[in-house]
Formats: structure tokens, sequence, C-alpha cells
């Protein structure tokens, strides 16, 4: 029975993640007047049916499924990844005050030069291979968790703290059992904005190397003037980033949903 | 004065300077001593060296000059879009009711993805960078404003009722002055993002700038000065933000919640 109203519960929070249908009016009407007033072919501003015919043109040639694969895999790897990795050096960083002073200014300095700038750097170290796509994801997401998992970590409650002392425990249990769920909001935050970082580099990889993946078919298209593909891929792009945030937004919700009451009006 | 000289001093990281430093050359002595394999990796000296051949050859000034003009465009029509946008949307709730879902369908729309649009529209130029820069620059003042604004405490509209305020000295007075932190908060993330997707726009839609000499140094097998571009990108980045602090301070001595608004 716990377990039904949970799912219920779970329910809610997706439909309560999901926009309203009348606040859509204006953009439903922009692409109405859009398709009203395009009657022929234009070359710039192709009609929305279009777009839907320019996108089936490429699923039928098979080459918009593997694209689109291609740019799941590297957002999802590079993200995995960029989570693992920065966490676990923020926990390290956050834990020994000595260390985030050390390496403050200089995580500091690293954080204010924009991620899409480390691509040019990686093509020419690694070429132009998957590789070099997935590293540059991981390196231009991880500032926001690494950054966010030490902060979190430095200011744990020092009662918390106390009790860990109290109850002797190690090193590793004290990370693991106080300090790691009491950052979990804060990582969660940091993946919240990393999440746009890592979709932006990678289009921008694809479009700048033309490894396969939307951001390469898209600029492949524009470059043919193929403009109802450019403008479907558009529409395609924009749905993708809105199921990826919105399914992390609920994913969000869910885990603090069960957490201290305290961490869930700090972040949500 | 003494007192507020010495807590700067102590106040200095001295150690992290030392590991910034330290760094720096390690880099140095493992490139040179060819410790570090990496074919194309310039050692901090050569990137230093970079630097003074882009400026001394009277390319670097222009690149940045470039760059800021775009930024400066873009967030200034972010901000006046998104403060008049958002004060409708946020004094009226009707007008929100019918437009908020759109708002947030558009808002994961990544920038880079209106490139190849820009490029079909308008070729290689400064608008096809308007086009990829404009929605996300746009958001953060859009959402800020609108918040901000729809935020107003209750007790703050009835003062204004008290005093028999018009419509106009309402907004103007009581509003306004409310809902202005939000609004610098969402600025300035705008400027940052600003700069961000000038430098993306530079590099796939406008051959020009602080993007596009990245990526050209890149296909010119240049790393030193690849690097000298990245740095400068860095440290543009860093004045923006110092400058907006700064800016927002002498505007509004008032509140210090700015720092939150990472």
């Amino acid at each position: 029975m716990i377990r039904i109203s949970l799912w219920r519960q779970y329910f809610r929070l997706v439909v309560e993640a999901l926009p309203s249908a009348r606040g859509m009016l204006p953009l439903v009407a922009l692409l109405g007047v859009w398709q009203l007033l395009q009657t022929g072919d234009s070359p710039y501003f192709p009609a929305p049916s279009d777009w839907w015919d320019g996108l089936m043109l490429l699923a039928k040639s098979g080459r918009l499924y593997s694209a689109l694969l291609a740019t799941t895999i590297t957002l999802l790897l590079g993200l995995g990844l960029a989570i693992l990795i920065g966490t676990g050096m923020g926990l390290v960083i956050g834990v020994f005050p000595r260390l985030s002073r050390a390496f403050g200014p200089l995580l500091e300095f690293l954080r204010a030069i924009p991620p899409p700038a480390v691509v040019p750097v990686a093509i020419l170290f690694m070429g132009y291979d998957e590789r070099m796509k997935l590293t540059v994801v991981v390196l231009a997401a991880i500032w926001p968790v690494l950054l966010n998992t030490s902060s979190a970590a430095e200011r744990v409650h020092p009662l918390l703290l106390d009790v860990a002392h109290s109850f002797r425990l190690s090193a590793f249990d004290r990370i693991r059992l106080i300090i790691l769920p009491s950052a979990v909001p804060a990582i969660l935050l940091g993946v919240r904005v990393a999440l746009p970082i890592a979709i932006v580099v990678t289009l921008l990889v694809e479009m700048l190397t033309s490894i396969e993946g939307i951001g390469a078919l898209m600029i492949g298209a524009q470059r043919n003037f193929q403009s109802s593909q450019v403008y479907g891929l558009l529409v395609l792009i924009g749905l993708f980033g809105l199921l990826v945030n919105n399914a992390f937004a609920v994913f969000e919700a869910i885990l603090l949903h069960r957490w201290p009451p305290k961490a869930q009006s700090r972040n949500l | 004065m003494f007192m507020y000289k010495d807590r700067f001093i102590a106040g200095i990281n001295w150690l992290g300077i030392v590991v910034v430093v330290f760094v720096g050359l390690a880099w140095e002595a493992a490139v040179r001593s060819g410790l570090l394999e990496y074919e194309y990796l310039p050692a901090p000296s050569a990137v230093g060296l970079g630097f003074a051949e882009l400026a001394s050859q009277g390319i670097l000034a222009p690149d940045i000059a470039h760059t800021l003009i775009s930024v400066a465009i873009g967030w200034t029509v972010a901000i006046v879009l998104g403060i008049s946008l958002g004060f409708l949307l946020g004094l009226s709730p009707t007008a929100r009711r019918y437009s908020l879902a759109s708002i947030e369908v558009l808002r994961p729309m990544p920038g880079v993805a209106f490139a190849p649009v820009g490029l079909l529209l308008f070729g290689f130029s400064l608008k096809t960078e308007m086009v990829v820069m404009i929605l996300p620059v746009l958001w953060p003042v859009l959402v800020n404003t609108v918040g901000g604004v729809s935020g107003v405490h209750q007790g703050l509209y009835d003062v204004g009722r008290t005093f028999r305020l018009s419509r106009k000295d309402t907004i103007l007075h009581i509003i306004m002055p409310a809902a202005m932190p939000p609004i610098v908060v969402g600025a300035r993330i705008s400027l940052g993002l600003a700069l961000v997707l000038a430098v993306v726009a530079e590099m796939v839609g406008n051959p020009e700038g602080l993007g596009y000499g990245i990526v050209r140094e890149q296909q010119a097998l240049r790393p030193d000065l690849m690097f000298a571009y990245i740095v400068t990108v860095g440290l543009v980045g860093i004045a923006l933000n110092a400058g907006m602090l700064a800016l927002a301070q002498a505007l509004f001595p008032s509140f210090r919640q700015l720092r939150s608004g990472r």
C-alpha cells in the first residue's frame, strides 16, 4: 500500500513538472501564423509543415537515429563521468580545508575559462574522434559539480561532524555516511547547472568537427541550404533539451523528496 | 586604515598562490625537459611569448574589441527586452498564465543550435552572432524580472494603497526598487553567458573576435597563440564580472546578496 502511494506521489511530481497547456498559446500561435503566411517554397523561412518533411527525409535515410543516438550517448556518458569525477574530487577537496585553500585560486581561474574554449584544445591534442568528444564534455561539465560538492562538503553542519566523532567513525565512513549524504542537494544543483553546459558543448564539438551527432547533421543541412531540415533539427534539439531537463527535474524532485526537510527547503 | 590593510594581507591566500606558481613552474619544467610527451602542449613561457606576439602584431586588441562589442549589443538587447517583458509578465497574472509554458519550453534550447539558423539567414556576420546570443542571454534577466516583480510583498502594495499612489507611482516607487536585486543578479548571470555565447558564435558563426582566434590558431597548429587567446577570454570574463559587481555596488550600495547569483 505504501509503495503505491509513493508511486502516486512520484506521478504527481511528474505532472507538476509539466508546463500547463494554455501557457503554450504564444508558441502555438506563432507557429500557426508562420504556417499560414508561408505558402510557397522559402529558402529562409520554410513553413513548419516543411520542417516535418525535412526531418522525415533525414529519418528515412537512417542518419537521424544514429546521430540522435550518438549525441545522447556522448551527453549521458560525459555527464555521468563528470558527476563521478566531480563528486569524488569535490569531496576530497572539501573534506581537507588545507587542500581547498591550496587549490582554490587555481580552480577559480580554470572555472573562469568558458567551457566552449576547451573544444579547440581537445581537438588539437586528441584529434577528431569519439574519445575527444567525450573528454570535452566531461571537462566542461565537471566544474559546477566539483565546486558545488567541495563547498557543500566544507559546510557540513559541525554537529553532524561531532556525531561522527562520537561514533569514532573512520575517515572513509565519515565521508560515506555523513558528508556525502548532506552534500547531495548541492551536488544535484551542480548537475543542474552542468546539464545545459554539457548539451551546448556536445553540439558545439559536433558542429566544429562534424563527428557524428545532431550538431554535425544540423551544420551539414545548413551548408547544403536544406533550410527545412535546419528548422526541423532545431525543434528536435529543443525537445531534446526539454526532455533531458525535465527528466532531471523529476529525478531531482524524487531524490530530494526523501531528503531531510532542511536540505529540501534550501534548494528547491 | 592600518587594520583594514592588515586584514587584507592576511586575507590573501598565499598557499593558493604558491600552488598556482608551482603548477606553472612544474608545467614549464615538464615541457622543457621533454617529460610531457604531448606534441602540442606549449610551456607557460611560450604562451606568454604568444601574447606578446599577438599584441605586437596588433591582432589581439581588435579581437577583444569585437568580442566586447558583440557582448555589449547582445547584453543590452537582452536587458531591455528581458526587463520590459518581465515587467509585463510580472504585473499581469493573465499574461503569465498564457505564456509561462512557452518560456519553459524555449528555455532549455541550447544557443549553439541557433548558429545554423543564423548562418542560413545572415551568413557569417554579427547578426548570426546575435541570433545565437539573444535567447540564452535573455532568459536569466526575463525570469528574474518576472520573479522579482511578481514576488513583491503584499505589505508593500498595501503601503502604496495607503499613500494613494497612482499605478505609475506604484510601479516606480514600490515595485521597481523591490524587484531590483533579482534583476541585477539576472543581469550579472546574463553578462557571463553573453561572453560564453559570443565566443561560441565566433567559433561557428562569425569568423572574428576571440572565439575565432582560438579556432584559427588551433587550425594553424599554433598552440601557444591558441592558449594565449583562451587565457585572454578567461581574463575578459573575470574583468566583466568584476566590473558588473562594482557597478552594481555603486548603483545599489544597500544590498549585498549579489554574490549569491552564481
